[in-house]
């Protein structure tokens, strides 16, 4: 008997003191995938979008708003100028697509190293409950751009903000196929409390993400 | 109140019974205040959570079934301990399943038992506080009596009606003292660690007193704040302290 | 089948058994008991003072308090728990399902020697050396970076607190605060030792160089270890939930990814992982959300830049079905929050490693016998007060105090309690019942008692009893109730 068969033949046993499984619970289970069901959630009666920036604070993300997508680069290259960073960026390729000419940021869309200083991604959706990115992993999305560099910049379109993670569920499902290889809930920069339970921002991953949230 | 006198059993609790009477006798003067006619059933001896908590399932059962007879027939039953009214109603039911016959009766013992300032200060609904002190007061909140029995507003409005008891609460007033029954006895040493913070914490208060609703955690308590030296603050069970028999 | 388990338990935290049935092969004798090493803890003025230090519970006090239904998703929860342990087989097989048609391996272990094994042979099979773990608690289970090590492989640990407790050749004391009975000196000293860098003693610098010398291993593991706080049988998803982000570097730099979690922590959908998120980190660090939560499904797919060529999920077994349809099921809803030894007043004295195994507090005094036999954690169900206070703030509602009373009562049907009390008990009882003789039994004691007391009316010694050890006995008052009842009635 494989392991797995002798696991799923223990669970079989302890479970004959419940009623017998029968098709009616197969049914139900693929009933409840098909059906998925938002459970208990508090009452989230804010708006999104003050809520969003709210809780992104909260997380300890900068918040920025610009008015439109031409306007972001400017923006991007103001902040890192404000914060003394480098002028330097590894993005993706949708915000390499963007007009830099003029900001003085040079940008370069390609796999993020363990050296790059700055990362400039965009996002899929966010959520306002909790002031989170959501980040699918794909060929033009890679996954470490947010998580390899010091500082982590998102360009978060106010009309992809959603309430909370069920309905960015709920979107995603109707917009694609299926998941991708990674969904990254992104919330505020990496941080530790392992030593003297004392908070530390910036343990593995980003010291600081800012988040330009655009009005149209 | 109805000229009906409520038909209360008092349950005095082996532990009040074998170390401090005085909180028996408070029970009933504080009942008798309140218009209730105590009975104090002459046979009973103990709950059976000595029993219970230290694995000994039937024993406690011979002992809870013991109680569910002896109260049979009090109207109510009070309790001056939250730890001992809620094993009879929180953990009778589990205890007796075995005896589905008892089923019933071990239910409508349940809905009649309460813990003592419950009592009074929801059912009897005492009017006059007949206890006198004078000085500082802390509350601390017995872990069965708040988790079981949601002892936690009862004592405090009773002792805000003591003549001259001022009420200061403790930090953590909710935190346990470390008794857990026979874990003070098996590991005495953890037992008189989580002790010493409940006894910082009341000396914090600078409270003359530490007022209780549970004997275990009573004499953990004072054990604990002797042992280091502290022969100012007293402990007081709340059934003294609103019967006027602080001085025994 | 699974008296053929290796011992499991060794070195400074271990029971010193072994991991026998419950019904199958004598226990060694523990080496260390429960009681000397809460003992050599609470006169540890390190530990001591690192313990005063702790507070999560303010954080999870603060945290709960912006749900304006805590109670009702607490219920919501459990509920959620109840229905993957109810039908395990079917999501499990679920899950395994939709993982397989996404490209991730699933191994089955129904043993902790299985879980080595599988993980060694993907080891070899894939020709890593270097491997970084991001924190997995089965693994500690299974003692699996040293079964690793003996194979000749680098094992990393990224977690800051699993990374401080490694270099100083300990175990966590905590599931999700490993080092926490470890102060800032005794981090200091361990990276001048092992980095070779000038000390340092500011917690900001410490974690710095932590992040710098982990960066290192990061960019070079080849195989990247994660546990798993859940898995998802609608999409076959790995979800973790972290903070530091080492999770993520885990599973997205090295070529291979393993995660390693019990079967009962299977989910059916997102919307029930949503759900549950909720509580877990706010029970945990009081936090809305944690910074990271990552959902895994299946290896690198055509064109992604990065990720692992290959995903394994382990999903392990090794004690977990005895608890099933038993008594004890409702501890398997547990989704290692902490809350439980956050708020418990014995954990908070004596710390984490005085428990001797993988899980400590309440949760652990309840897991642990179960899984590695009741004889062999004979301490643990007993050493709480019952407070209760575990059970209030359990996100999934597990009764702990019930289940560790409930594992008191298999103690003694087992007769593996000392004769000496349960013949007291028995003894106790017989007079109890006896309302003539306990009459005057207590008569006796009150008497007795009061004598002992003398002058100042305190018992201070009480031969053969841990009462005082620590405390005073107040003396009785030398008449019992039913005496001065009686006389009062004539």
């Amino acid at each position: 008997m494989s392991a797995r068969e002798s696991i799923v033949a223990r669970i079989r046993a302890a479970r004959a003191a419940l009623p017998a499984m029968d098709e009616t619970e197969r049914a139900a289970i693929e009933g409840r995938i098909a059906l998925h069901p938002i459970g208990t959630r508090p009452a989230m009666d804010w708006q999104l979008v003050p809520r969003f920036r709210e809780q992104c604070v909260r997380m300890s993300s900068s918040v920025d708003d610009v008015a439109s997508m031409a306007e972001v680069p400017r923006a991007i290259a103001r902040f890192l100028a404000d914060m003394k960073l480098p002028m330097r960026a590894v993005v993706w390729p949708e915000i390499a697509q963007l007009d830099w000419n003029g900001t003085g940021v040079t940008v370069e869309a390609r796999a993020a190293r363990g050296d790059d200083l700055v990362g400039i991604t965009g996002t899929y959706l966010a959520v306002a409950e909790t002031g989170t990115l959501m980040l699918l992993s794909s060929p033009s999305t890679p996954a470490a751009t947010s998580l390899l560099p010091e500082t982590h910049i998102a360009v978060v379109p106010q009309g992809r903000i959603v309430k909370a993670m069920e309905e960015a569920w709920a979107l995603t499902r109707s917009e694609r196929v299926e998941l991708p290889r990674a969904v990254n809930f992104v919330s505020g920069p990496s941080r530790t409390a392992d030593i003297e339970g004392q908070l530390q921002l910036g343990a593995h991953g980003p010291y600081r993400v800012h988040v330009v949230v655009v009005a149209e | 109140m109805s000229d009906q006198k409520l038909r209360v059993g008092l349950f005095v609790t082996c532990l009040v019974d074998l170390m401090r009477p005085s909180i028996g006798f408070s029970a009933i003067r504080l009942l008798e205040a309140a218009g209730c006619e105590v009975t104090v059933p002459e046979s009973q001896t103990c709950c059976g959570q000595p029993a219970y908590n230290s694995g000994d399932r039937m024993a406690a059962q011979s002992l809870a079934r013991k109680v569910v007879a002896e109260f049979r027939d009090c109207a109510y039953v009070v309790v001056p301990s939250g730890s001992c009214s809620g094993m009879i109603r929180a953990h009778y039911a589990e205890l007796l399943a075995e005896f589905p016959s008892d089923r019933a009766e071990v239910e409508r013992l349940a809905a009649r038992t309460y813990e003592l300032t419950d009592f009074l200060a929801n059912v009897a609904k005492l009017q006059r506080v007949p206890g006198k002190f004078t000085g500082t007061c802390t509350y601390h909140d017995s872990c069965s009596g708040l988790r079981e029995m949601g002892v936690k507003a009862q004592p405090r409005a009773l002792l805000g009606q003591v003549q001259g008891l001022a009420l200061k609460e403790m930090a953590t007033p909710e935190y346990c003292c470390g008794f857990g029954g026979t874990f003070a006895v098996k590991y005495g040493e953890i037992s008189a660690r989580i002790a010493d913070r409940k006894c910082e914490d009341i000396a914090s208060t600078g409270a003359d007193a530490v007022v209780l609703g549970d004997l275990g955690c009573m004499l953990n308590i004072e054990g604990r704040l002797k042992r280091r030296g502290d022969t100012k603050t007293k402990v007081y069970h709340v059934a003294e302290m609103l019967a006027g028999m602080t001085d025994e | 089948m699974y008296g053929s388990l290796p011992r499991l338990c060794r070195g400074r935290v271990g029971v010193g058994a072994s991991l026998a049935s419950t019904d199958s092969q004598p226990m060694n004798a523990p080496a260390e008991t429960f009681k000397s090493r809460a003992h050599d803890k609470l006169n540890d003025a390190k530990v001591q003072r690192a313990m005063r230090n702790f507070n999560l519970a303010g954080a999870r006090a603060r945290g709960i308090a912006d749900l304006d239904n805590f109670e009702d998703i607490r219920t919501a929860a459990a509920a959620i728990r109840d229905r993957s342990l109810a039908s395990l087989d079917l999501w499990l097989a679920r899950f395994e399902q939709e993982a397989t048609r996404r490209g991730t391996k699933v191994h089955w272990a129904e043993t902790h020697a299985d879980i080595n094994r599988i993980v060694i042979e993907i080891a070899r099979a894939t020709r890593v050396k270097k491997i970084i773990k991001s924190k997995s608690m089965v693994s500690e289970e299974s003692h699996l970076n040293d079964a690793l090590e003996a194979e000749g492989f680098q094992v990393v640990e990224t977690d800051l607190g699993e990374y401080i407790v490694q270099l100083a050749g300990e175990k966590p004391s905590h599931i999700i605060a490993p080092a926490i009975h470890k102060s800032r000196d005794d981090v200091a000293d361990l990276f001048v030792q092992h980095h070779k860098t000038p000390r340092k003693t500011d917690i900001g610098e410490l974690t710095m160089e932590a992040r710098k010398f982990l960066r290192e291993h990061f960019l070079s593991g080849e195989m990247g270890i994660s546990g798993g706080n859940f898995l998802i049988a609608e999409t076959g998803s790995l979800m973790l939930v972290t903070n530091e982000g080492n999770g993520r570097m885990t599973t997205t730099l090295p070529r291979v990814h393993v995660a390693i979690t019990g079967i009962e922590k299977v989910l059916p959908t997102l919307e029930d992982a949503s759900c549950i998120l909720r509580l877990l980190t706010r029970s945990a660090t009081g936090q809305s959300i944690s910074n990271y939560v990552t959902l895994n499904t299946g290896p690198k797919q055509p064109g992604d830049l990065d990720g692992p060529e290959e995903m394994h999920v382990i999903i392990v077994d090794a004690g977990r079905t005895r608890l099933l349809g038993t008594d004890m099921q409702e501890a398997l809803r547990c989704i290692r929050c902490g809350a439980c030894m956050n708020h418990c007043p014995v954990y908070q004295n004596i710390g984490g490693h005085a428990y001797g195994w993988v899980y400590p507090g309440p949760i652990g005094s309840v897991l642990t016998p179960n899984y590695i036999g009741l004889e062999n954690a004979i301490d643990l169900p007993n050493a709480a007060t019952l407070c209760n206070q575990c059970g209030v703030v359990c996100p999934v509602k597990i009764p702990l105090p019930d289940l560790m009373r409930k594992l008191r009562e298999k103690q003694v049907d087992r007769g593996l309690r000392p004769w000496q009390e349960r013949l007291g008990l028995k003894l106790w009882a017989w007079v109890a019942k006896r309302p003539g003789i306990y009459a005057l039994a207590t008569r006796i004691a009150a008497r007795l008692g009061r004598s002992m007391g003398g002058a100042d009316r305190v018992i201070h010694r009480l031969p053969g009893n841990g009462w005082t050890e620590g405390r005073d006995m107040p003396a009785p008052a030398g008449k019992t109730f039913r005496e001065l009842y009686a006389e009062r009635k004539r």
